[in-house]
């Protein structure tokens, strides 16, 4: 009995008094205090407490081997959970450690429920991972890096992340960062060490790098609360397992009161632009709207929502930001979530005012051409429904990338919408060689006459698109939709042939 | 004081410049209009702080990553 308790306060020690006073001080929860966050009130069932590092010179300072790995519920719905001790050897990854996490990643295959990684990490262990041996413990899980989605994986980065935490990080399907974490390939003490340069940890991997340039991060908040407090929510959109879709939520009072709105922030000249968000936020269910990937690739919109109470995904232009315009970032960040989206099981909506993909030498240089392949391999092979709806331009290739032709299951226009496969102003300068200047008379009637074969209705007369609607039905024209398509039950579920696609690119 | 260069997100035109040196903005105020794509695309702060240079001028050409503003909080 008395060998228990000693070791049942030793593994809860984690790393000690003065470590985790230090942590408290700093104004960051400890692993434990994560786990108990995140978790629905005394519902971890937890695996391991009383693993120890396979290294007996470090085995009394190794209380639950440094990742605290077990099995609640957030929200009364299972979810696995792997939390980081760094007060222990630096949550540093090991034999024993790992064998704890595989354990609990066949586990939460095998129930079917998403796992949470609260990162906080070292990287690998040494000494135990020099030489040949360390090269034997790194290669003993060939599928440690397999993805295959069959559950959502959701990270937070939640302090200096190295090793395991970026690994995971970057093959989950949502990752918040604390600011003030960072997140790389190696430490920048390392990293510094071997390029023979001072290195400033947040430019090395602080939260602008990551969800302004690398995209690698959706989220950046201030506080581990903050950053629990959104895992939380992500989970409410996601089925647990990718055999089922997610669960209905119940429609919040006021919701889709205020359509006649929309008109209100959609500008009446074609060359103004607006904040898209205002127009979704009308048409969601009232506060559902969960976007991911906010300051990356701007010009689209990529957000989590519920619409009528069920899981939807929406990929918005949002002209605010160059115009609407798709640069590479913005390929980038659609083909993650479509992918993301038809592996769970969460149909799409697209809303579409775009001026087309933006050319460049900036743009070609980072492989647009590639990254815009990318999106439509993923678009004609993902399998969850699909509306697309033209508010006002939709030009050039970008058509069938935002969901026109036969890429969606159900097209509608706004009567503003302007099909054309570019601007009329540009086309007459590059179907008949006049600018403006020089005879506007002219130029405004050739503008006139190619923009007439562009219009919704023309479209809806060639059934390219389905429907007409007005912008203020638009809520009522996708819940009409999904019930007639999906039927108004939540169990459609994908083929999913993009669940083995990678989460970046 | 920190120092944030407003670097343009898009190849185009300055349309309008919409504050002057020495002006008080916040983060997301927008300093000037670019026409770009047949869109008049308005270019936000980055950070809260008063306006040091404007590097700019109404009519001429900006590129995409040229430094159009310097702000110091």
């Amino acid at each position: 009995m008395k060998r228990y308790e000693e070791e049942v306060r030793f593994a809860l020690g984690m790393g000690g008094p003065e470590k985790l006073a230090k942590r408290r001080s700093e104004g960051n929860l400890n692993a434990r205090e994560r786990v108990g966050t995140l978790l629905d009130e005394d519902s971890f069932y937890e695996l391991g407490l009383h693993a120890r590092a396979i290294r007996e010179a470090v085995q009394h300072k190794s209380p639950a081997d440094g990742k605290i790995c077990g099995i609640g519920t957030v929200n009364d719905r299972p979810v696995a959970v792997i939390s980081n001790d760094f007060t222990t050897l630096g949550a540093s990854s090991s034999v024993i450690n790992g064998k704890k996490m595989r354990h609990l990643r066949e586990l939460a295959d095998k129930r079917g429920m998403p796992i949470v990684f609260l990162g906080e990490s070292t990287g690998a262990r040494m000494p135990d991972r020099m030489g040949a041996p360390g090269r034997a413990i790194l290669g003993s899980d060939p599928h440690e890096f397999r993805r295959t989605r069959r559950t959502p994986w959701v990270s937070a980065l939640l302090g200096s992340c190295y090793g395991s935490s970026t690994w995971y990080g970057c093959m989950s399907d949502f990752v918040v960062m604390r600011k003030g974490a960072t997140m790389a390939v190696a430490s920048s003490r390392v990293t510094s060490l071997a390029i023979n340069q001072p290195i400033d940890p947040e430019e090395l991997g602080g939260w602008r790098l990551h969800t302004e340039s690398t995209g690698l991060v959706d989220v950046a908040v201030n506080t581990d609360f903050e950053a629990i407090a959104l895992v939380r929510k992500f989970l409410e959109y996601m089925p647990d397992h990718n055999g089922v879709a997610a669960r209905f939520h119940e429609v919040p009072e006021g919701s889709g009161e205020n359509q006649d709105e929309i008109q209100k922030f959609f500008p009446d000249g074609r060359s103004k632009t607006y904040d898209v968000r205002r127009i979704l936020d009308t048409i969601v269910d009232n506060d559902s709207l969960f976007e991911m990937k906010q300051r990356f690739g701007r010009s689209i919109v990529t957000a989590l929502s519920r619409i009528g109470g069920r899981s939807v995904g929406i990929v918005a232009s949002n002209p605010k930001n160059k115009g609407g315009a798709i640069d590479v970032d913005a390929c980038r960040k659609v083909t993650s979530f479509v992918v993301m989206c038809d592996s769970y099981n969460i149909p799409l909506v697209f809303m579409v005012d775009q001026p087309g993909f933006l050319i460049g030498v900036e743009g070609e240089r980072m492989g647009a051409p590639g990254r815009i392949m990318n999106w439509m391999n993923a678009l004609s092979q993902c399998t969850v429904t699909k509306i697309s709806i033209t508010t006002r331009k939709n030009y050039g290739q970008a058509y069938l990338n935002m969901g026109g032709g036969s890429t969606a299951d159900a097209v509608a226009c706004w009567p503003s919408a302007d099909l054309g496969f570019m601007d009329p102003k540009i086309g007459v300068n590059v179907l008949f060689g006049i600018r403006e200047e020089d005879d506007p008379g002219r130029f405004n009637e050739l503008v006139a006459e190619i923009s007439q074969d562009s219009s919704a209705w023309s479209l809806a007369a060639l059934y390219e698109a389905h429907s007409v609607i007005m912008p203020q039905d638009t809520r009522q024209y996708i819940i009409d939709t999904f019930n007639a398509i999906d039927g108004p039950s939540d169990a459609k579920i994908s083929e999913h042939r993009l669940s083995n696609w990678p989460t970046s690119y | 004081m920190a120092k944030v260069e407003i670097r343009s997100e898009i190849t185009g035109t300055v349309l309008k410049i919409l504050v002057e040196e020495g002006e008080e903005v916040e983060e997301d105020d927008v300093l000037m209009i670019v026409e770009s794509m047949k869109m008049e695309i308005a270019m936000e702060s980055t950070a809260d702080g008063v306006v040091k240079r404007i590097l700019v001028e109404e009519g001429n050409q900006i590129a995409m990553g040229d430094v159009a503003f310097t702000v110091e909080d």
